[in-house]
C-alpha cells in the first residue's frame, strides 16, 4: 500500500490537489457562505482524478503486481487524508476565530454560517458527499467523471444552502450560536457529521471496490 | 512440460462481438504469433488473460496457477508491452521508473541499466518525447529488468518503419535467447515470418488454429507440394480470409 500511495503522489495525482487545501482558509472570510471551501477542496481533489485518467492510471495500475482493490483502496486513502488535512484546518481556523478573532470588527456583523462546531460537521458531509457521489460513481466506469462530478457539486451546493438555511428557521438559530452554552449539542452534532463521514466512506469504498473487479477496462 | 500460459474455454460477449471458446497455449521458450485481422479479437483475448477485461466463461493458468488465485504473483513473473501504451506520458522515464521498481521483488537495476544502454533510451525524457518504437522498448526494457519470464505484446510493431520493426524483432530474438518466452499479437503478418516459432490465428472471436509455424504452414499453405514455393503466413492469412468470406458457415 505504501507503494501505492507513493505511485498516488508522484505519478498520479495533480498539484492542484495540494494546492487547493488553502481553500480551507475560507473560514476566515466574513459574510461569506463558508461552506463553499470544502467544495473547492473537493474539486482539487478532483483534478487528481483527472490527471490520473489522463496519464492512463488505472491500467497502468492494474497491470501491476497487486490486487485491484488495492488501487480503489489508495485513491480513496489519499482523497481521505486530504479531506482530513482541510478538516483539521479548518478546525484549526474554527478555534481562532471562536476565541482569539470572536471580537474582531469584521465579524460583528453576519447573517451568513460562523464557524462552529456545525460548520465542521457540514464540512464533513460535503467531503462524505465527494466520496460517495464522485469517488463512487467514477469507479463505475473508472473512465467518466464529469457526470459524478455535476452530481456531486449539486448535493454540494444544495448542503451549503442546507447550512445557510436552516439557522434562520425559528427555533434553530442555536445551530449558528457562538455562545459557550450552545456547545454542548453543536459537539453531538459535529459527532453525527463525523460518524456519517466514516459511514458514508466505508460504503463508497466498498461499492468501488466492488465495481472495479467487475468492469472492464 | 507444463505450458507458461494455457487458455481454456475463454467466451466473452459484447453487443457486436463476441469471443468463443478460446483455446490455446503457449510453449516455454517459444514466441506466439497471435495473429487476426483488426478487430478479429486479438487485443480482447489479451486484455482478458491479463485480467482488464472479464471473461464470461474459461479459465486462464500461467506456470500452471489459476491467474485468478494467484493474479500477484504471477503478474511478478510476466511483463506487458503494446504499441498504444502511454501511462504517465508527461512524467520523466526515470520518476515513472523510480515508483515502478518498487513494486517487483525481483527488479535488477543492473538489468535495467543494460537494456536503457542497449535501448538507447534517455530516462529525462518524457513517454511522450519518445517514438511509437522507444515506448515499446521501455515497456520491455520495464518488463526484462523484473525478470518476467513471459512477455505479452499487444501490437508492439504498429506504426514502425520497416527499420525499427526490424530492429524489435532482433530483439525478441535476444530476449527469448534468454529463456523469457513472448506471446505477440500483430496483424503485421510479415513480423512473424522472421522470429515466430508458434502461430496462434483467430478470426471472429474464434481461434480457427495454433500450431508450431512449420506444422501451420505445412497445414494451411495452398503450395504443399514444393518446399520452394511454399505460402508464407501472410499468403495463408489472406486466403483463409478471403475463403471465410465466402463461407460463413464455418463462423
Amino acid at each position: 500500500m505504501i507503494q501505492l500511495l507513493n505511485k498516488e503522489i508522484k505519478l498520479a495525482s495533480s498539484p492542484l490537489s495540494f494546492l487547493f487545501l488553502v481553500f480551507a482558509c475560507m473560514t476566515f472570510i466574513p459574510q461569506y457562505p463558508i461552506l463553499v471551501g470544502a467544495f473547492f477542496v473537493s474539486f482539487g481533489l478532483f483534478h487528481s482524478f483527472q490527471a490520473a485518467r489522463e496519464a492512463d492510471d488505472i491500467h497502468y495500475s492494474v497491470l501491476l503486481p497487486i490486487a485491484k482493490k488495492d488501487i480503489v483502496t489508495s485513491k480513496y486513502i489519499f482523497s481521505v487524508t486530504l479531506e482530513i488535512t482541510a478538516f483539521f484546518l479548518n478546525t484549526v481556523f474554527t478555534i481562532l476565530r471562536m476565541t482569539v478573532l470572536k471580537d474582531a470588527a469584521a465579524y460583528q456583523t453576519n447573517v451568513m454560517m460562523f464557524p462552529n462546531p456545525v460548520y465542521l460537521a457540514f464540512v464533513l458531509i460535503i467531503f462524505a458527499e465527494f466520496n460517495y457521489f464522485f469517488i463512487r460513481l467514477f469507479f463505475k466506469t473508472a473512465y467518466y467523471f464529469g457526470k459524478p462530478f455535476v452530481i456531486f457539486a449539486v448535493m454540494a451546493f444544495l448542503t451549503v444552502g442546507i447550512g445557510e438555511t436552516l439557522h434562520h428557521i425559528p427555533g434553530l438559530s442555536f445551530l449558528n450560536s457562538t455562545n459557550p452554552a450552545d456547545l454542548p449539542v453543536q459537539l453531538i452534532i459535529l459527532l453525527c457529521g463525523i460518524l456519517i463521514y466514516i459511514i458514508v466512506t466505508i460504503l463508497s469504498w466498498k461499492a468501488s471496490i466492488k465495481s472495479l473487479e467487475t468492469i472492464d477496462l | 512440460m507444463e505450458p507458461i500460459l494455457s487458455v481454456n474455454g475463454l467466451c466473452k460477449q459484447y453487443p457486436e462481438f463476441e469471443l468463443k471458446d478460446v483455446t490455446f497455449e503457449v510453449e516455454r521458450g517459444s514466441i506466439m504469433g497471435f495473429i487476426g485481422r483488426n478487430g478479429a479479437g486479438k487485443t480482447t483475448t489479451i486484455k482478458s488473460i491479463l485480467n482488464l477485461v472479464h471473461p464470461s466463461a474459461g479459465t486462464i493458468r500461467y506456470f500452471g496457477l489459476d491467474f485468478l488465485e494467484h493474479e500477484k504473483e504471477i503478474k511478478q513473473r510476466i511483463g506487458y508491452a503494446a504499441g498504444t501504451a502511454n501511462s504517465y506520458k508527461k512524467k520523466k522515464i526515470k520518476d515513472i521508473v523510480a515508483v515502478t521498481k518498487t513494486f517487483y521483488d525481483n527488479w535488477d537495476e543492473d538489468t535495467y541499466q543494460h537494456y536503457l544502454e542497449l535501448f538507447e533510451l534517455k530516462e529525462n525524457k518524457t513517454p511522450e518525447q519518445l517514438s511509437e518504437g522507444m515506448k515499446v522498448k521501455l515497456n520491455l526494457a520495464l518488463s526484462l529488468s523484473h525478470k518476467a519470464e513471459f512477455l505479452i505484446l499487444d501490437e508492439p510493431t504498429n506504426g514502425l518503419d520497416p527499420f525499427s520493426r526490424d530492429e524489435l524483432l532482433d530483439v525478441f530474438q535476444e530476449v527469448v535467447k534468454s529463456g523469457a518466452t513472448i506471446l505477440f499479437s500483430t496483424h503485421i503478418t510479415s513480423d512473424l515470418d522472421k522470429c515466430a516459432s508458434h502461430i496462434t490465428y483467430i478470426r471472429r472471436g474464434q481461434i480457427i488454429a495454433s500450431l508450431p509455424m512449420q506444422e501451420f504452414i505445412q497445414t494451411y499453405s495452398a503450395n504443399t507440394g514444393s518446399d520452394t514455393d511454399t505460402d508464407n503466413i501472410e499468403d495463408i492469412m489472406l486466403r483463409l480470409e478471403k475463403e471465410a468470406r465466402h463461407d460463413p458457415i464455418t463462423e
